[in-house]
């Protein structure tokens, strides 16, 4: 079987930190004698990812998402594990590899903060070697796309967040990489930026057909993106597969929507809460989560009992769900028996 | 957020701010401990090639004295300069200012009851503190196994009071000498360019880099109108007893002038640096 | 495919150029610092003439008269202006980005990570102090060369050698720097690290010959064998300053050894470099 373009067995991350007790003592303490603790960033991922795919890592803060992506890029070094990129192995860092991918990190600056963007962007020619032509029709063609094009030779300092970012993807896909790893590109920007930038690169990535890693904590990102996402949480894959399926398969639970002709009374509140728990009320309407199998029973024997004027049947919202999932795992951590506490 | 209720007196829960602050930054020192340890070894480095230098010096002119030093006199003199820039030295005062009016942290002085100037003085007080707390004993070996370099000995009781004093005087006079500067960049942002030819001129002018007595007199003059010498100089002086006794607490008048002096400057440019600032409306 | 490999030239040459967009922008700042250089050179020559009021030369007959002596001081000020231009904000700017995390930037590109890290900052208005560093050597090499009692007759091979061993001293310079700023990985926050570096090159600010006096040798032998900065503007200088025949075979020898410090300094360098961004952790997220 050919081999996936992008290959993870077993990843593993573990960083030494160095812990720092609260007060006076204890930090002159801390000139002779420190403890520290072994944290497990990544517990060991598998993961394939075909050419042309566009996948999104979610997850909750700490969870692993960016340690993946820096692994992935090769700046550090595994525990242990492999991991394959079109045929090299990150951390080596051959200068084939580094050509043929790029990286971009929500909130991290590359470009010279004083200098027009241009004048990083002609170094980044000169970095990847970049024939002149073709550098300059991509920075056309993103130029345009992204609505640069008066902003170029402005000081970077001078742009705003937003702006800066839209400069951070041209400088990435300068030199046409084939593999993107984008680490929250789109944190701390507004909302009509963080929709441009969704657009751009769902147009760039159909167009181009080039192999996307995204990680995020905006559900917004992921639905408007990708097909398939990839749930990491404590170091590790919780969920992989479509973005719906999550839904099926985490949870067995609908929101019904209920509107009540009739005044809503304290008996009727009593009676419902026999199906389900009561999620919100506002009168006339009731939401109440129910089991899914449940539903056709409680239907029935609502709209028999009362006069419904409206009734919503509806999946509970992906972030919801997500928050979830992501509860019961960090519950499941905690409960884990507690890592080397050494000296 | 505590809140001063009216049985509380106002000073109480001021000092038991500083208090807070203080410790805070200590704890800050001791996180670096990797920084710590080196930092304390290395200030010795650069006397041994002065000593070097002075002593290659003096053999070359085949002389005894150098005006009034002789050879281990010059020795004594740059390892008491140590002392007195261990307390006049003021890293990074004056760019943190500078930094904070750039990055506009200086709001919070602004809204908050604490005084810019009190609250830098303070935790300056805590570096030093804790600085001298770790350095006492490399210093005090050190100082001992060179006791040999001076000749004179210890001076008089009253010559000693009038040395710490001195020493205490010193790091005031380094503290609102370098806040003033910081403060100048509420006017103009750019003030890493002033701290450097301040710098230029307290190596040269306060005698860190040679006793003062070897300037010729029409040099001498113009140097002793200005207060750097007071910030490595003077105190080694007078612990040498380079200077007559009787002049020894004149020249103390003269640099607690300075010092009320520059205390002004500084209160001044805070409070006109606050109403211009704010005036920005930013 | 072969392996891809950027044109280093011209890297650096837009390196070079982006810096001096840069610099030329923040203008009064250059201008600033241009002034306190050239102050701060004044200012030394200065102290050195106070120096000579009192000695005819600077350790008993090592031969460092006050022309020669300024020779030595042009030489350190030529060597300290090129690392200062080359290589001073970079290695300042390596640690921040060791700290802050930003390094990953420099380890995406496909080109050496010591090279871009080592030379994208060039400190234009330090080279104030190179043009000052030529002017003193000029003028004292015109004293030494016309005075009356035994002038000093250049060599040409004296000639070709005095910037050869510039070079070497530079690259001596760079590795000490390199190798500290690495260390920052490993030790956190460096202010220690930068009066360290400090510290070390003030050493081989001074004719070697003023250590060699009493226990001093052990501190000659450390700084000549083991970190060698006081090869750095001594050899030069030397060969400089006196006349060339009358180099002992010490200093022959030290000459030679010098060639081999330079190619050690700069391996050892490159060592601790590559480990250290095997330990590199980037900041979290």
């Amino acid at each position: 079987m050919p081999m996936a373009l992008i290959e993870l067995h077993n990843l593993q991350k573990t960083y030494r930190v160095y812990q720092k007790k609260e007060g006076l003592r204890a930090s002159i303490k801390g000139l002779f004698k420190r403890t520290h603790k072994e944290v497990q960033a990544v517990k060991g991922i598998n993961l394939e990812v075909e050419q042309g795919e566009f996948v999104a890592f979610l997850g909750p803060n700490g969870a692993g998402k960016t340690t993946t992506l820096k692994l992935l890029s090769g700046v550090i070094h595994p525990t242990s594990g492999t991991a394959s990129v079109m045929g090299y192995t990150p951390w080596e860092r051959e200068n084939d590899y580094r050509r043929r991918f790029a990286l971009v990190m929500g909130q991290k600056n590359q470009l010279w903060w004083d200098l027009p963007a241009q004048e990083s962007f002609r170094l980044h020619q000169q970095i990847y070697g970049i024939d002149t032509q073709q550098f300059q029709n991509t920075l056309d063609e993103l130029s345009d796309l992204l609505g640069l094009r008066k902003l170029l030779s402005q000081p970077v300092r001078e742009l705003s967040l937003g702006e800066r970012m839209k400069m951070e993807l041209t400088a990435a896909l300068l030199h046409s990489p084939e593999v993107l790893f984008l680490d929250e590109p789109t944190i701390g920007l507004d909302v009509v930026a963080q929709h441009n930038i969704q657009q751009f690169l769902k147009y760039y990535q159909e167009k181009r057909k080039i192999t996307i890693l995204l990680t995020s904590h905006y559900m917004k990102d992921v639905a408007a993106l990708c097909k398939r996402v990839v749930i990491i949480a404590d170091g590790r894959i919780q969920y992989d597969g479509s973005l719906s399926g999550i839904i099926d398969e985490t949870t067995n639970r609908k929101l019904v929507t209920l509107q009540f002709a009739n005044p809503i009374t304290d008996s009727l509140l009593e009676s419902l809460k026999r199906f389900g728990d009561i999620v919100q009320q506002e009168a006339p309407r009731v939401t109440l989560e129910v089991t899914r199998d449940d539903v056709p029973a409680m239907l029935t024997a609502i709209l028999d009992a009362h006069d419904i004027d409206d009734l919503i049947v509806e999946e509970p919202p992906l972030e919801d769900v997500i928050a979830d999932v992501f509860a019961r795992v960090s519950k499941a951590s905690d409960e884990e028996p507690s890592l080397d506490e050494g000296s | 957020m505590a809140t001063v209720t009216s049985g509380q007196p106002y000073h109480g829960s001021r000092v038991k701010t500083w208090w807070t602050i203080l410790k805070i930054s200590l704890e800050e020192r001791f996180v670096y401990r990797g920084d710590f340890a080196l930092g304390t070894l290395m200030r010795f480095l650069p006397i041994i090639t002065q000593v070097f230098l002075w002593y290659a010096i003096f053999a070359a002119s085949g002389k005894s004295q150098i005006e009034a030093y002789t050879k281990k006199g010059v020795v004594a003199y740059f390892m008491l300069t140590m002392i007195s820039r261990a307390f006049s030295s003021m890293p990074g005062l004056c760019s943190g200012i500078a930094l904070q009016v750039r990055d506009g942290e200086i709001k919070k002085y602004l809204i908050q009851p604490i005084d810019l100037i009190g609250f830098l003085l303070i935790t300056r007080v805590a570096h030093k503190l804790c600085y001298y707390v770790i350095a006492l004993i490399p210093f005090a070996f050190v100082f001992f196994l060179c006791r040999g370099f001076f000749e004179n000995g210890w001076p008089q009781a009253s010559i000693l009071c009038a040395y710490f004093l001195s020493l205490v005087m010193g790091f005031l006079l380094g503290f609102f000498i370098e806040a003033s500067l910081g403060l100048v960049s509420f006017w103009f942002l750019e003030v890493t360019s002033l701290v450097f030819v301040y710098n230029l001129l307290n190596f040269f002018l306060s005698g860190h880099m040679f006793p003062l007595d070897l300037l010729p007199d029409w040099a001498s003059e113009f140097v002793n109108l200005l207060p750097f010498q007071y910030l490595a100089y003077y105190p080694a002086a007078i612990f040498l007893g380079t200077i007559p006794p009787e002049q020894v607490w004149l020249g103390l008048a003269v640099e607690a002038c300075w010092l009320i002096a520059f205390i002004i400057i500084a209160r001044v440019m805070l409070n006109r640096g606050i109403r211009r600032y704010s005036g920005f409306g930013g | 495919m072969a392996g891809y490999r950027p044109s280093y030239l011209n890297v650096f040459l837009t390196f070079a150029r982006n810096s001096l967009v840069r610099d030329m922008s923040f203008r009064t700042n250059f201008i600033l610092q241009c002034i306190s250089t050239i102050s701060w050179t004044v200012m030394n020559i200065g102290f050195y003439l106070i120096v000579f009021q009192y000695t005819d030369s600077i350790g008993k007959g090592t031969g460092w008269g006050r022309d020669e002596f300024f020779v030595f001081l042009a030489t350190t000020w030529i060597i300290n202006s090129l690392v200062q231009t080359f290589f001073m904000p970079n290695a300042q700017q390596f640690s921040e980005l060791i700290r802050s995390g930003n390094l990953d930037f420099a380890l995406l590109k496909p080109i050496d990570t010591q090279f871009v890290i080592s030379f994208p900052r060039v400190d234009w208005a330090a080279l104030s102090n190179l043009f000052m560093g030529i002017t003193l050597l000029f003028y004292s090499l015109y004293q030494l060369t016309t005075r009356i009692d035994s002038p000093l007759v250049l060599d040409w091979r004296a000639i070709l050698m005095y910037p050869f061993y510039i070079a070497c001293g530079t690259v001596i310079m760079y590795s000490v720097m390199i190798t500290l700023a690495s260390t920052s990985v490993w030790l956190g926050r460096n202010q220690t690290l930068y009066n360290f570096w400090f510290y070390i090159t003030n050493f081989s600010r001074y004719p070697m010959e003023i250590y060699k006096v009493g226990w001093g040798i052990a501190l000659w032998a450390f700084f000549t064998f083991l970190i060698p900065v006081l090869l750095v503007v001594n050899i030069p200088a030397r060969i400089m300053a006196r006349p060339l025949n009358t180099m002992t075979s010490q200093m022959w020898q030290l000459a030679c050894f010098a060639i081999l410090a330079t190619l050690l300094c700069f391996l050892f360098s490159r060592r601790v470099f590559v480990r250290a961004l095997k330990s590199y952790r980037s900041a979290s997220s």
